[in-house]
Formats: C-alpha cells, structure tokens, sequence
C-alpha cells in the first residue's frame, strides 16, 4: 500500500515535468528538469525521496502605506504631554563591550527581567533630569497621602509574605548552622566517653594495686579522684524529659499540629471565615448587617411588640420557629404548652 | 511643652497652606495657567466570556490610566464595528478590547475610529493581586513610557509605538490624574513579542521596583481602519495557539507510532536461532547419571540407600 502511493506521487512529479517541459520558454526549470531526467535514468532518483512542497504564505508587509498612516496620526505636541523614552537598557559601570553586546535568552527569567529592568532604569535617567529642568515633580512630599494603586490591605498581605519568606530563609540557615554543631559535638562527646574510659580503667588498676599492698599512690591523690568522680554524678545538666522548662519542643510538629489540625477542630478549617476575608479591614461588619436585616424582616413581617395575644395561623411559621431578642411574648415551646395543658386539667 | 510644639505645627502647616494658595492666584493672575489640552480618552473592556485574568487586567489597567473608560462586556455575534460605535458614544478616541476565543484571549488595541488598529495575541498575564511585586504608585499619576530601540526600526514597530504612548501615556494635567511622575511603563521586545513591565521609581539615582501588572503582547496584524480594513502586516513568524496545539498533539502521536514502528521492527530483525544446530548430533552422546541435570534425570532409577531391606528387591536399571 504504501509503495503504491509512492508511485503514484512519483508519477505525478513526472507529469509535472513533463509540462514544464513543454513549455520551453524557461530555460531554468529545462535544465533542472533534464538533470532530473540523468539523475531517473541513473537511478539516482527512488520513489519516497521527493514531495510537493506547501506553497509558502505570504504575509502582508505594506511599508509605503504604514509609513504614510504614521505620519497622518502622530501627535504634534510637546515631549512633556507624552512622556516617551527610547533607549536600550542601562550598563553598570564594570561590563565589558562583548557583554554588552549579548544576546539574551528570553527563556532565562533573571536574565530577562534584568534587562526590562535595566530598560526602565535607562529611560528614569533620562527622563528624571528633564522633568526636573521643566519644575515637574517627581517626589511625593511625605505629607500627601492620596490614594494608591494597591490598597493597603494588599500591600500588608506583600510586607507579610516578605516578612515570612525572610523569616524562613533564616530559619532554614539557623537549621543548617546547628546541624554542622551536631556533627562537630558528636566528635567532642566522643572524646569525652573515651576519656572518661580512660580513666575508669586507670582508677581501677590503682585500686588493685592498692588491694595488692602496693601503696605506692598517695591517699591525697585518692581523695582528688573519687571528688572528681562525685562532681561529674551531681551534673546539674541531666535531663529530666517531663520537666516542662528542659522539655525539647518539636518544632515539626507543632507546625504540622497547626496545620493538619491536632486538638481541635478539623473540619471547617479551609472555609473563609471574619479574618480570611478581612472584613475588619474594609470596614465591613457582618453582625451589624444582620442585625439590620433582621430588622428589615420584623417591619415587613407586621410583627410587632407589645400586640399581644398569640399568632394567627400560618403566620407563626414565617417566624421559623426562631426566637428572636424583640419577640419576649411568644408562642411558648411545646414541652410548656403540655406541661400547662396537664396543669389545666 | 507639648502643647506649645502642637500649635507652632498647626501655624506652620496653616503658613504653608497661604503659601500654596499665593502661588496658585500667581499663575491665575499671569493668565499662563496650564490647560488641559490632549484629551485622550481609553475605553478599556472585554467581549463576553472571557476569563477572570482578562477581567482583572482589564480593571488594573483602569486603576492605572485614570483617562480610562469601562464598558459592559460586549456580545462577539455582533461583531466589532460595533465597538467604533460604542466608543463614539462613550466619547473614546482610543479603545483596547479584550477578545475571549477559546482558551485563548486576544488584545485589539486601536485608534478610534479612523485607525490603525492591531490585533495581539495576549501571553503571560500576571495581575496587581499578585504579591511577587512589591512596588506601589499613586492611582493615576503619570508613567513614563519606555521603549526598546528596536521600536525605531520597523515601520510596524513605529505605529505600535505611537498607539501605545497616545493610549498608556496619561495626558498632562488631566483632572483625575496626580501631579507626580512616580512609575514608568516599560515596552520591551524580545523573540518578537511586546513585554510589558510596571516599575515604581523608588530613588532618583534610578532604583526600581516591580508594580505590575506584567504581559506579553504576541503581533500578529495591523489594520488600517479601526477594527478591520485594509492589512497593513502581518506577523510571519507567529503561529496560533491552536495550530501550535495541534503540533504539540501530532507530535505526541509520531512518537508513539515511531515506537510501534521500532518495535515491530525489532520482531522482524531479531534472530529465532543464534547458531544453527543440527538436533541428530546429540543422538550418540550418553550422559552419566551423576551428570544428569533437570528432566534428564527422569531417564535414571536409583536405588534408595535408607531402606536396606529394600535394597535387594530393586534393581537399578540403566538404559
């Protein structure tokens, strides 16, 4: 099957050829063709090797006109109203030529950001000096409060994920630094074991040189020993795991405590509540709104206080069995009603 | 103490207030005072269904140029002539339209309404909500606008640039604007796409920092008139998120269909003997019982040594 459309292509190509060829007038294409013809004959050419290629498209690119329309519709006015810079990005004072002829990889993000930056920065120095020149302020004086671009909220929600970030990094580095303590302390409590070993065996050679009747060390040099050894028991430093001031707290799992939830409610935990949604900070207060609502509700509802008497019927399920602070006389609760219903007999 | 220092404030605060307003009834009486003459006006909305990034863009960019309009969103079967019209009754010369097709959005921004207009493929789009940028600006003051000196040298790249400094640019002493020059807009290109930055300026020697929003602006036509006409270019090298699916797809597909290719062909090639052996040579060759492996053994009868009553009722026989 598949031989079969190759030839079938190939002699379509040969078709081709073969009108082109008979229009002679092209000599370019007679002698591609007659080349074409040596390579078949010289089975140079083997089905599958050649297929039509897609006509390339063709793109619009109308310079005269563009030209023209950019004249008819750029503004005549003064630099001052527009504002517009054009220049590369800036270059510190220590780059080389080659390295300010390269060309950046759009892919690396640092790299990219770093020249729109560099860009921004260029068209400031050029722009600051000549706002300065025309008395244009550039400063806000630290008096004028005027509404920003991003709200307050939302630049303490940045200041916080700043803060959190920084505290994390050093958080992480602290981790680090006690980390290379353990491995350079282990090696210390190493050495001490092994010396306090040393000792030991030391000591109980003597005491056997002592049983021995070899007195040759001195009761002083005893003394000393056996108060050394005391000192070392009486090591205020033991640790006493349920004293609550030497308890090791588990930084770990107090975090994963407080985010997994251990000791309280798990449930609701990922619902938007007050804080969430910072309600306090736009000046929204969700249980006033109710009150007023509820309000609202009483007025159109035709309850009102003081009426007395009970509820006509079908009216009292408006009410949705809900005891409301302005309702004092109301329906009492079934468990009353009985309870006065057997009194009155 | 105290009291003293808070009322010598209140009289230097009320000083200065006489101060300002001296300066002010000096301009006015010199007749010099400053109009304000370029009356740009930016209609800033969406056609329908487009996604939330789109709608947010759409009101950062209003809180940004307060010579911004808004409009509801527009019904696509209409058709976008329809937006010259809209424009004229908003009192708009400048129009940029957000258009939602598919999962894709496109950006018109445009000259209304005797062009040019241009046609972009929106990529990238982070908002003011996001709090990667820490910068802050008065809503409204005016930006400086920055542009990459490869704006110069492309007829297309000129037009652009003259439609985006006559629409990002706030107009000088605009009513709702603010009298200082704190931000500059920043148009960059690379691999032939429009970056579009927002720095705060922090210090005078040239210390930024980020504000957003951030996209990128992917060309792909310019027209003459206002939505439509006569096209003045068209982006050779930009290819559509559609096709560019369709590829990634193709793509996807060959790789299989290689894999299956090799893998049969790995079944054609591979050998079923590695030598060729004739089976009667091993007709003669015996084996001993102690050299017998596997199912040879089975040829074998051996006797059992741990019953030695047996032992002289059963023969071993060997073949």
């Amino acid at each position: 099957m598949e031989e079969n459309t190759l030839d079938v292509r190939e002699e379509n190509e040969e078709d081709s050829n073969s009108e082109s060829y008979s229009s002679e007038s092209d000599v370019e294409t007679e002698v591609t063709n007659r080349q074409l013809q040596d390579a078949f004959a010289d089975g140079l050419l083997q089905p599958g090797l050649n297929f039509i290629d897609k006509p390339v498209k063709e793109c619009a690119n109308d310079v005269g006109s563009m030209k023209d329309i950019l004249q008819e519709f750029t503004q005549n006015i003064d630099w001052i109203e527009r504002l517009d810079v054009t220049c590369g990005p800036v270059h510190p004072p220590g780059m080389t030529e080659e390295e300010k002829n390269e060309e950046f990889d759009v892919e690396d993000y640092f790299k990219r950001e770093l020249r729109f930056y560099r860009q921004a920065q260029a068209a400031a120095l050029e722009a600051l000096p000549k706002l300065n020149k025309m008395d244009v302020q550039t400063r806000r004086p630290e008096d004028y409060f005027a509404e920003m671009a991003k709200s307050d909220v939302q630049m303490k929600k940045i200041r916080e994920k700043l803060l959190k970030r920084q505290m994390s990094l050093d958080k992480s580095e602290k981790a680090k630094k006690l980390r290379e303590m353990r491995k350079f302390g282990k090696k210390v409590q190493q050495e001490v074991l092994h010396a306090r070993q040393k000792e030991k065996t030391e000591m109980t050679r003597r005491v056997k040189n002592i049983s021995k009747g070899k007195m040759q060390e001195t009761g002083e040099e005893l003394k000393k020993q056996q108060e050394k050894g005391k000192r070392r028991n009486q090591d205020p430093k033991g640790k006493n795991p349920n004293n609550p001031l030497t308890k090791k707290v588990n930084k770990k799992r107090e975090y994963k405590n407080s985010k997994f939830g251990f000791g309280g409610k798990t449930r609701r935990m990922k619902f938007n509540d007050k804080d969430s949604h910072g309600a306090e900070e736009d000046g929204f207060d969700a249980r006033r709104n109710q009150q007023s609502f509820s309000k609202q509700r009483m007025k159109k509802g035709g309850f009102k206080k003081g009426k007395g008497g009970g509820f006509k019927k079908g009216q009292g399920t408006a009410a949705g069995g809900i005891k409301k602070p302005g309702m004092k006389k109301g329906r009492p609760g079934k468990n009353k009603r009985k309870t006065m219903k057997s009194r009155r007999k | 103490m105290g009291k003293r220092k808070a009322i010598e404030q209140i009289v230097k605060r009320q000083k200065r207030l006489r101060n300002t307003e001296r300066v002010e009834s000096k301009t006015e009486k010199s007749g010099d005072k400053e109009k304000w003459t370029n009356k740009q006006r930016v209609l800033i909305f969406a056609s329908r269904g487009v996604s939330f990034l789109a709608r947010h863009l759409a009101s950062d960019l209003r809180t940004l140029m307060p010579h911004a309009r808004a409009d509801s969103k527009l019904d696509k079967a209409k058709g976008f002539f329809e937006i010259n019209e809209i424009c004229e009754m908003r009192n708009c010369n400048k129009c940029i339209f957000f258009e939602a097709r598919k999962r894709d959005m496109y950006l018109w921004t445009s000259n209304t309404p005797h062009g040019p207009s241009a046609k972009f493929l929106i990529e990238n789009i982070h908002t003011l909500a996001e709090l990667k940028m820490t910068g802050n600006c008065l809503r409204g003051s005016r930006p400086i606008l920055s542009f990459d000196p490869e704006f110069d040298n492309l007829p297309h790249y000129q037009i652009l640039k003259e439609l985006f400094t006559q629409m990002f640019g706030t107009p000088k002493l605009h009513p709702r604007s603010q009298p200082f020059i704190d931000h500059v807009f920043t148009f960059s290109i690379a691999d032939d796409r429009i970056w579009f930055r927002n720095y705060q300026i922090i210090e005078e020697d040239g210390s930024l920092t980020e504000i957003g929003p951030r996209f990128v602006l992917n060309p792909i036509k310019i027209f003459r008139g206002s939505f439509g006409g006569p096209m003045l270019y068209e982006n050779p090298k930009y290819v559509s998120p559609n096709q560019y699916r369709a590829q990634l797809k193709k793509n996807a597909g060959l790789r299989f269909k290689n894999k299956v290719e090799s893998q049969m062909g790995h079944q054609v090639r591979k050998m079923k003997d590695t030598y060729n052996i004739d089976p009667l040579d091993e007709i003669f060759t015996t084996i001993k019982p102690e050299d017998a492996k596997g199912q040879e053994k089975l040829t074998y009868y051996r006797r059992k040594r741990s019953h030695p009553k047996d032992a002289g009722e059963k023969i071993a026989a060997t073949p």
